[in-house]
């Protein structure tokens, strides 16, 4: 066992040979070996999946994911998964239909009350009627809602899951639905973490886990559901904007700072510390450090530019919706997502409905016009999203989840709105070698339990780091307890 | 630590492609049978008198016959019971946390029991955990050697000399130096520091100036964060103004620690202080402030969750003891059992957190002290059936204890309470500045009643004075009151004979007031009453419903007013209470474990401690895992060094500078971290990972004395001690020290949390990142590019002789003040063609690209080029490996 504290460091798997890297190096600024530095995509390296790295456990499908999270919880009644049931029986108490046994389910014991907040966070037992029609969609008829036209227009590369369930009742369950942990029992390593961990980068001049859009709340969990807790810090997702000026902290040098100015500094610097290394054999940061200020550099261009959206057509901002008043935040983020896959970015976070509380999609009262009105700002941007990417060839090895912290209740709270549902809800996933046109589980008559193929979030983690070439059994650190709950399983059923 | 974890999951990963190969019982199956089995069924507890922590003992059986049948593993007991579908009869018994054997595990033991299940022929006895030597008192055993030298380095020379190892030369002087400072205060040395130690390398010399650096008041600072580390400081944390966690003014705490530090406070007195104050020091409110230890596990919405943090991190910060993997279960690997866990946690039940005032401020919203004590001495702690709080075990009495394996004795002594303590509204000076703030506010009104005469006509003016007059009054009858109201309580509090006298008098006195009250407010609505009535109209209706409203509202004031007079015929001896009171009696529970703590016979207390002060000075501890010391946690290879230190320690009254000292003035401390030499060739054959500390470990700086040093070579650093926290956003331009930026869940300076800043969750160790955004925040960062200006000109404005002299010597004299070291002449031939060409290409600015977009700069770029030029060197040297290394 080695005593010392390690620097971690972005190739954290390879060994460079000493004098290799300084005599590479030494060639000057720009003119780098940088596959081996960066840990290049370990997936294109072929033969070389060997034992030494954490992962790719096995060929993989997806290279890159990106994940969409709506905060607040989005009701699967009014989504994806249509109760006629409720209709049927508007305004009766769920003991009156002939259903009632919902509420004495063993199930029910899964939920996990911590904090008690007297107004939200309960059954409701009065049956409301879906707010929106559904129609059959595509060849395969998935059942969609009309609030959600464009991603119904994929409904053969979509695969429903309808069967999720979660623990916590109320808002820390967006945390939970990253770490697959309660919001009580502390911070973890979060799903994109996980997946980086396991692969590292392909990418030479971006990070490898990126967030786009408003973070959580910090009631919720706020950073900590796209950070890495104890695998380290380089394997949190960084958080980017969607504006060249304003990209990332500390991107944008001063104004007034001139580029060549700036460059022939980097370049010194490069210098300088490679006459230090070249003095320090016994300091194994030094190299880090080096390449950790070169990728800096070239992320200074990097970040600028692959948010840029100036550079796509017309017809493409059109399509996601771009300066059109309610699309146009979302849409641009879309985009972005999309160019950061071309651009070979492992894992995409993107959230939607932040509003420095629970979130938007949080419909206790008037579920359908704030429904309405966040499905129109995120309906066209995602499916112009997988629409190009299929175009492209891009939507096979890229893997889009739809994702929401909970479902809704069944029954109505304050006349026209639904309470947190963590039972039974509906994500979906698209893409990354995932069946299309399918959906997988079901919740009861009324909605309320998931009852066939039943998922914790952690399925929905496991799943995605199969289809990236990792087995979520192995991935874990020696000293670091992983529940049996975290880890999860994949869905064998719904991968093509 | 990162590295090794890595190595040891690819180890693990390995495990897999081994599978179809021969199966070791050692290597393979015993792990798992110690990780999911040998806590019931081992050394400490043999459930159906079986035990599987060793081959012959599983060979042997249990109670029910054989477990294992060699070549068959299917029809082994075990191996049914481990794989059992019905979650009752599966193996390790599910009660919350027992998790089932992985796929990789179970296919590990059915392959040793379908081969034949074999087992080494000499396989070392299971050990008993109560020998394990981290439970044994440390001994002092004489290191070997000559006594002229330091002990430190006889005990480590005592284990490099069979290995062939030698330790290489000193590091040079500058570089010591520089090493010294950052350990010592965190502040790189100024240029003359660095001259003035240049003269005298002496031994005598060096002594003086590690004492010459305790002895400033910057070493609280910097080691009071390497404590705040470990006792997890926080400051409040919360949503908007909502306090979910730790408490406002919790940096009381933090200058207790700083000062606690730079008094040398014995380490034995600090766990006392910040376990019990409230009972060992009731008095003493600068004590009371270490109870921010306590206060810190605040949670607003779980009491669980708040007893389970003081649990756990009592137990991890001063004993090495993971007693919270107890909570749902026995300890797996530690002789802890759950009942254990939950004893400890009644030490804490019967405590709760409040904020007491603090003399000069009445608002506690502003300041106070948030502090420990004993709410309710009856509170009840239940064992939670498989560690769920829905399953408490009413049955089974728990008694507040300590674990028995460290001995020791826990006897609790309940402690009688001062006054002070129990009735703080009754202290001294909370009693004088309410009466000085009444009798003010009676001086004032006295002042304005005799100011405004009664002459005017109108009798809207009489009204007006007679509210003057009532607020005259009101304001005597608050201070008469407040005064009978004192009187009252003390008699009361001292069982006067007069008790119930004054206290019906005070209770008089307060319904005087209350009379004097209800007409003061009748008076002002009249007065609002009258306004209305008598303004000009310009809109009638509305003013018409004003009057009416006025109108009831008078009629109401009036009804109480009479109220209040009727009220006056009483005669009781209720009178309003000057402010809260608290239990009189505090369990001395806590008491009583911060004793058995900090006891010298406590085997954990001392090599804990010295374990984490030893890592902080050579970046790498003794004992591996610092908060764990349990059976996971081999015999360190230099247990005799690290017993000696703490014994050492303890009898050096738990003096942490006696520590310091020790360190840093033997010659292994002072090595070189790197050599050219033939003595370090060999050495990194035989040691490459250092473990012999025949060199000393390059590291990198924490977070908070990067910026800190940015702002320090600069010399800009704000060096002011202690005081409220600093909003974390004002990171970039405040100029004082780091440690004093507001530290919490989400409200952390971002290029701090970049730098690996302490989690305030949870950090008893921190990691060393290198990520290109630490690059981008030293690279972009307003605070570096305006200091590195700062800091060209103030050197450019410093040297002299022709333009080439002067050239010379600013950069001489930058690699001094930003690296501390000289420049090598080829480092010297770089920047000097650097400045030549940055200067021609700034020249034309004109050809450049600018960035347009970023903030602009507070303090703007030289005009001249060649100045500018300079700036941009000195940022360069501020991005140096070596400005955030210590080598």
């Amino acid at each position: 066992m080695n005593k010392h504290t390690k620097p971690t460091d972005p190739d954290h798997t390879r060994k460079t040979n000493r004098r290799e890297f300084l005599e590479n190096t030494g060639l000057g600024f720009g003119s780098l070996a940088l596959a081996s530095m960066l840990g290049k995509d370990r997936l294109a390296t072929g033969d070389e999946i060997s034992n030494n790295i954490p992962g790719p456990h096995f060929a993989p499908k997806a290279k890159s994911v990106i994940w969409l999270f709506m905060i607040g919880g989005t009701s699967h009644l009014e989504s994806f998964d249509p109760k006629p049931a409720l209709n049927k029986y508007a305004g009766k108490t769920i003991a009156e239909t002939p259903f009632g046994g919902v509420l004495d389910s063993e199930f029910l014991a899964n939920e996990r009350v911590v904090f008690v907040d007297p107004n939200n966070g309960f059954i409701r037992k009065t049956c409301y009627p879906m707010q929106v029609g559904f129609q059959r969609r595509g060849k395969s008829g998935l059942e969609i809602s009309d609030w959600w036209p464009h991603v119904g227009n994929c409904a053969d590369d979509l695969c429903l899951i309808r069967s999720l369930w979660t623990e916590d009742s109320n808002h820390g369950a967006q945390l939970q639905f990253h770490t697959a942990r309660h919001r009580v029992d502390g911070f973890f390593p979060t799903i994109g973490s996980w997946a980086t961990y396991g692969l590292g980068s392909f990418n030479e001049d971006l990070p490898e886990f990126i967030v786009l859009g408003t973070p959580l709340a910090d009631c919720c969990g706020g950073q900590e559901a796209h950070r890495a807790n104890y695998l380290g810090p380089q394997y949190d997702g960084v958080p980017m904007v969607v504006d060249p000026v304003k990209s990332m902290p500390y991107i944008t040098p001063q104004r007034g700072t001139f580029a060549e100015e700036q460059q022939q500094k980097f370049a010194l610097l490069g210098k300088l510390n490679r006459l230090t290394a070249a003095q320090s054999r016994d300091d194994p940061m030094i190299e880090a450090r080096i390449r950790a200020y070169e990728l800096a550099f070239r992320m200074q261009t990097a970040v600028p530019q692959v948010v840029d959206l100036n550079r796509e057509t017309q017809a493409t901002r059109d399509a996601y919706g771009i300066d059109q008043q309610e699309t146009d935040t979302f849409g641009r983020q879309m985009l972005t997502a999309r160019r950061l896959v071309e651009k070979g970015v492992r894992f995409i976070q993107v959230y939607h409905g932040s509003n420095g509380g629970a979130g938007g999609w949080d419909s206790h009262q008037g579920l359908k016009s704030s429904h309405t009105k966040l499905c129109r700002q995120v309906d066209q941007p995602i499916g112009a999203l997988l629409t190009d990417l299929k175009q492209r060839g891009l939507l096979d090895e890229t893997l889009v989840v739809w994702a929401t912290e909970f479902g809704r209740t069944p029954g109505s709270q304050s006349k026209n709105g639904r309470d947190h549902h963590p039972y039974g809800f509906t994500i979906w996933m698209a893409g990354g070698g995932i069946k299309g046109g399918v959906a997988h589980g079901a919740t009861d008559e009324l909605g309320f339990h998931a009852v066939e193929n039943r998922h914790y979030v952690s399925d929905v983690h496991a799943t995605v780091l199969h289809q990236l070439g990792l087995d979520s059994e192995r991935l874990f650190v020696p000293g670091r307890k992983r529940l049996r709950k975290e880890i999860g399983n994949p869905i064998r059923e719904i991968i093509a | 630590m990162k590295t090794w974890l890595l190595l040891l999951a690819i180890i693990a990963t390995n495990v897999g492609n081994i599978l179809a190969d021969e199966v070791d019982y050692l290597r393979d199956v015993k792990p798992i049978l110690m990780e999911k089995c040998s806590s019931c069924h081992g050394a400490l507890k043999q459930e159906s008198d079986l035990r599987l922590d060793s081959g012959l003992l599983i060979q042997k059986g249990g109670a029910s016959g054989a477990v294992i049948e060699p070549g068959r593993a299917s029809a082994s007991r075990i191996f049914q019971r481990v794989i059992d579908a019905d979650p009752d009869q599966r193996m390790p018994p599910a009660d919350g946390f027992g998790e089932p054997l992985n796929t990789e595990q179970i296919k590990l033991l059915k392959n040793w029991i379908d081969q034949g299940a074999p087992i080494p022929e000499e396989e070392p006895p299971p050990a008993d955990p109560r020998n394990h030597w981290a439970y044994q008192a440390p001994r002092k055993q004489a290191p070997p050697g000559s006594d002229s030298e330091n002990p430190i380095d006889r005990f480590l020379q005592m284990r490099r000399q069979p290995m062939g190892i030698r330790p290489i030369e000193q590091a040079d002087r500058p570089t010591r130096l520089r090493r010294l400072y950052f350990d010592l205060i965190g502040l790189p040395p100024s240029a003359d520091q660095l001259n003035s130690f240049a003269d005298d390398d002496s031994p005598e010399a060096w002594n003086k100036l590690v004492d010459d650096l305790l002895a400033q008041p910057q070493y609280g600072e910097r080691w009071g964060r390497h404590w705040m580390d470990v006792w997890r400081y926080s400051d409040w944390d919360g949503y908007q103004q909502e306090l979910r966690g730790s408490q406002r003014h919790i940096w009381h705490w933090r200058d207790w620690i700083v000062k606690s530090l730079n008094d040398d406070k014995p380490y034995a007195q600090m766990i006392v202080e910040m376990l019990a104050a409230d009972e060992s020091a009731p008095k003493a409110p600068e004590a009371l402030a270490a109870t921010g230890f306590l206060a810190r596990n605040f949670h607003k919405g779980n009491r669980d969750i708040w007893l389970d943090a003081t649990v756990e991190h009592t137990a991890k910060a001063f004993l090495g003891m993971t007693l919270n993997c107890a909570r749902c279960h026995d300890h797996k690997y530690d002789p802890i059992s759950q009942k254990s866990f939950y004893e400890f946690r009644a030490i804490f039940e019967p405590h709760q957190v409040r904020t007491d005032r603090l003399p000069g401020q009445a608002n506690i919203q502003i300041d106070g002290l948030p502090r420990a004590f004993d709410q309710d001495l009856s509170a009840q702690t239940f064992i939670y059936a498989g560690g769920d709080e829905k399953n408490p075990l009413k049955d089974i009495e728990v008694r507040p204890n300590v674990p028995s394996i460290l001995g020791g004795q826990y006897q609790v002594q309940p402690v009688s309470l001062p006054i002070e303590s129990w009735f703080p509204a009754f202290r001294q000076f909370v009693l004088a500045e309410e009466r000085s703030k009444l009798k003010t506010t009676r001086i004032q009104t006295e002042r304005k009643l005799k100011e405004s005469a009664p002459h005017r006509i109108e009798p809207i003016h009489s009204i007006e004075y007679s509210i003057l007059a009532l607020e005259y009054a009101v304001a005597s009858l608050k201070l008469h009151s407040f005064d009978s109201r004192c009187a009252a309580e003390k008699a009361r509090l001292y069982q006067l004979k007069a008790a119930d006298v004054t206290a019906r008098q005070a209770a008089k006195d307060e319904r005087k007031l209350q009379i004097k009250t209800a007409e003061l407010a009748l008076a002002r609505k009249q007065l609002e009453l009258t306004q209305a009535q008598t303004a000009e109209p310009n809109d009638v209706p509305s003013q018409q419903k004003l009057i009416d409203k006025l109108s009831k509202e008078f009629a109401a004031l009036e009804t109480k007013l009479n109220s209040t007079r009727t009220e006056f015929e009483k005669d009781d001896n209720q009178f309003t209470p000057l402010g809260d009171t608290y239990p009189k009696t505090s369990s001395g529970r806590r008491l009583a474990l911060a004793r058995w703590i900090a006891s010298k016979h406590n085997p954990l207390t001392a090599r804990v401690a010295v374990n984490q002060i030893w890592m902080r000075h050579f970046g790498a501890p003794l004992v591996e895992n610092v908060f764990d010391f349990g059976l996971r946690s081999p015999v360190p290879r230099h247990a005799e060094l690290l017993d000696w230190l703490a014994v050492e320690f303890m009898e050096h009254d738990w003096s942490m500078k006696h520590l310091h000292r020790l360190i840093l003035t033997s010659k292994t401390w002072q090595l070189a971290s790197t050599s050219g030499s033939e003595v370090a060739e060999k050495n990194r054959e035989l040691d490459p990972e250092n473990a012999f500390y025949w060199r000393a470990d390059v590291r990198r700086l924490d977070a908070e004395i990067i910026r800190d040093n940015v702002l320090a070579v600069a010399g800009q650093l704000d060096l002011k001690l202690g005081g409220p926290d600093v909003d974390f956003k004002q990171g970039e331009t405040s100029r004082r020290r780091s440690i004093y930026l507001r530290h919490a869940y989400e409200k952390q300076m971002r290029m701090l949390v970049l730098f690996d800043t302490a989690n305030p969750n949870e950090c008893y160790r921190r990691s060393e990142s290198i990520i290109p955004q630490q690059a981008l925040a030293l690279v972009n960062s307003g605070l570096c590019q305006e200091q590195s200006r700062l800091l060209a000109r103030q050197i450019w404005a410093s040297v002299t002789g022709s333009d080439s002299q002067k050239v010379q010597g600013f950069l001489v004299s930058a690699f001094v003040r930003i690296l501390g070291r000289d420049a090598s002449k080829e480092e010297i031939n770089n920047c000097l063609e650097f400045l030549d060409r940055q200067a021609v290409l700034l020249s034309n600015p004109e050809r450049l690209t600018e960035f347009t977009h970023g903030q602009p700069a507070a303090v703007a770029p030289s005009e001249d080029p060649q100045g500018r030029a300079r700036e941009n060197l000195i940022h360069v040297l501020m991005n140096h490996n070596d400005f955030v290394t210590v080598r």
